[in-house]
């Protein structure tokens, strides 16, 4: 037997080299000064914001195994917290954005640690049930939400800029670079986590729980960890959003989203952090190439998203592991 | 041999039940594992074995009785915390983690033993990656020493059978638990495979590793285990040395169904 190590690990590791990182982070910065026109600007900020809603829905489903449908709650719970401070209690939208996420982490405490000591099945239940359950609460809590028809009329998000001025995300330049700075600043936290040793015991938890038990690991309390970190990240993005949108409404808790985020994960790849950010763009950009046809729109993004499972049926990532796996056992052949 | 060290047991085990909606799958079973020893337990299937096992792993609450891991009670803990005190187990059918690479699979069995929480991990602290680094070197040792030192840093998940066996066993003694527990551990391996973990099995005793082994394999239990504890209908049937079970007309009895003549040559 031949005695060399062979270098072959299965998940890819890209290695963050500076140089494309800059020209990346240039493009970011430089897109809406390129004459997107408002339509554009629209598109390029949805498609920030669904690749961090996505990757918390990836922390949660792809790395930790847990099928989640909260997040859609949490961005919503996020989004009223901080509109309804802003508005009733007369709080800075900002602090409202971060009470935003405290709450949607704090939701997602209780739900999960009621429903993480039974069963994955049950958690994806329980979940389920959140999203239904706001749903009726922002529509039929009049007091509370003003039912129906939401809370119009939010302020704006202030930036002061020492020796630039004022910006208000009124501006939806101002919005994307805002949107931007926090996409940035959430993706790398779930990166580091992920990267970290605790996302290798996520994914440990993922693939063989008894087994990460019989090794000393507290199964639940890393569950409860990735469940609430991607609280936290689902509830800030939708405390943001609301005050781009200046409304928040029931519609926020609109199934559509789930949708939207459960197929970028699995076609991106449930697990990689990479595949999923790409999957998020190219699904926000779909529908909207697809407008060219109003009537069949839907039918056409039912046949991309047929075709998608069709070609890669592990998703972006999963085309790129089965590839490399294919090669490892090439090598040891 | 150590065996004989038998001052305080590593493992106790009282009057242990457990029923399923009435049947008593474990009733009433004691036996000790002395320290440094080979421990066997055997019995026929159905007898118990696997109840027993996870009873004392924490996978299943025992109705009654007593576990005590060096002198400790660990009776009806959650099995992280077992683990934690210093009791590890393998599982009959092999669990791994297959997308992660061998060393990986080794590196989280010791981890929740170096007292890093999460904060030193999210922010890799310096403290944590030395400890990372000497669980790195004890497991390239472990993996070297159950001659999987070429695949160190593959996915788990393309290993051969016998070799996700002997991976399994290497993660269960990554952090030098006091017992081992071993679920079947030749069950489904080609004989040089078997001859290979036996071997591995040896030496890690001989090194002071105690062991608790269920297995079906005679041979191997009658040349490796320093006792053994044979199993029927959820109770002890007899305890002893593996000379002493091996002529023993009830373990026969128990094995081969009645026996009207005795033939003591088998096994």
């Amino acid at each position: 037997m031949r005695q060399e190590t062979l270098d072959l690990p299965l998940r890819e590791r890209p290695r963050l080299r500076a140089a494309p990182w800059l020209l990346v982070a240039a493009l970011l910065v430089a897109l809406p000064f390129a004459g997107l026109g408002g339509y554009g600007l629209k598109i390029a900020i949805m498609a920030i914001v669904y690749a961090v809603l996505a990757t918390s829905l990836n922390l949660i489903y792809g790395f930790t195994g847990l099928l989640s449908f909260a997040q859609i709650a949490f961005w919503g719970i996020g989004g009223y917290t901080a509109a309804l401070l802003a508005v009733d209690a007369q709080w800075p939208p900002w602090l409202g954005v971060l009470a935003g996420g405290a709450v949607a982490t704090l939701a997602s405490l209780v739900i999960g640690y009621a429903s993480l000591r039974l069963s994955r099945h049950s958690f994806a239940i329980v979940t389920l049930s959140l999203v239904l359950l706001m749903q009726l609460v922002a529509k039929d809590w009049v007091d509370l939400t003003r039912g129906p028809l939401g809370i119009p009329n939010l302020p704006t998000l202030e930036v002061a800029l020492p020796g630039l001025g004022r910006f208000s995300s009124a501006n939806p330049v101002v919005f994307y670079f805002i949107m931007l700075a926090f996409a940035a600043i959430a993706l790398a936290g779930v990166h580091r986590l992920v990267r970290s040793r605790i996302g290798r015991t996520l994914l440990a938890i993922k693939q063989n729980e008894p087994l990460t038990q019989s090794q000393g690991v507290a199964t639940l309390q890393y569950k409860l960890l990735a469940f609430a970190v991607s609280a936290l990240v689902a509830g800030m993005t939708g405390g943001l959003f609301v005050f781009y949108l200046s409304v928040v409404d029931p519609s926020i808790f609109d199934f559509f989203y789930t949708q939207m985020i459960l197929i970028m994960v699995i076609i991106g790849g449930a697990g990689s952090f990479w595949g999923v950010i790409a999957a998020s763009v190219v699904f926000t950009v779909i529908p909207e190439l697809l407008r060219v046809s109003p009537d069949l729109r839907l039918v056409l993004l039912g046949c991309v998203l047929v075709a998608a499972i069709l070609a890669l049926p592990q998703g972006i990532a999963g085309y790129f592991r089965e590839r490399r796996l294919e090669r490892i056992r090439r090598t040891l052949r | 041999m150590s065996a004989d060290k038998q001052t305080t047991p590593a493992l106790a085990v009282q009057g242990l039940a457990k029923a399923f909606a009435g049947v008593r799958a474990v009733d009433g079973l004691t036996f000790r594992v002395p320290a440094g020893s080979v421990t066997g337990l055997i019995g026929p299937n159905g007898c118990g074995k696997s109840t027993s096992i996870d009873c004392i792993s924490g996978f299943q609450s025992p109705d009654a009785g007593q576990v005590v891991l060096g002198g400790q009670d660990i009776g009806g803990l959650p099995p992280h915390r077992i683990a934690r005190l210093g009791l590890t187990r393998t599982f009959q059918n092999i669990r791994l983690y297959d997308e992660l690479t061998v060393r990986e699979n080794l590196l989280i069995a010791a981890q929740e033993y170096d007292g890093h929480g999460w904060l030193d991990a999210f922010l890799a602290r310096r403290a944590l990656r030395a400890s990372e680094a000497a669980a790195g070197e004890r497991a390239r040792e472990l993996i070297a020493e159950v001659g999987l030192a070429r695949y160190d840093n593959l996915p788990a998940g393309i290993l051969s059978y016998g070799q996700k066996k002997l991976v399994a066993l290497a993660a269960c003694l990554m952090s030098r638990p006091s017992v081992a527990i071993l679920d079947e551990p030749l069950a489904g391996v080609n004989p040089t495979m078997i001859v290979n973990i036996e071997r591995i099995i040896d030496a890690l005793n001989r090194a002071g590793q105690t062991f608790l082994i269920v297995e079906h394999n005679m041979n191997f239990v009658m040349r490796r285990c320093h006792q053994v504890v044979v199993m029927e209908s959820g109770r002890k049937l007899v305890e002893g040395e593996p000379a002493l079970i091996r002529n023993d007309e009830r373990v026969i009895d128990a094995y081969l169904g009645h026996a009207p003549q005795r033939e003591p040559s088998h096994a």
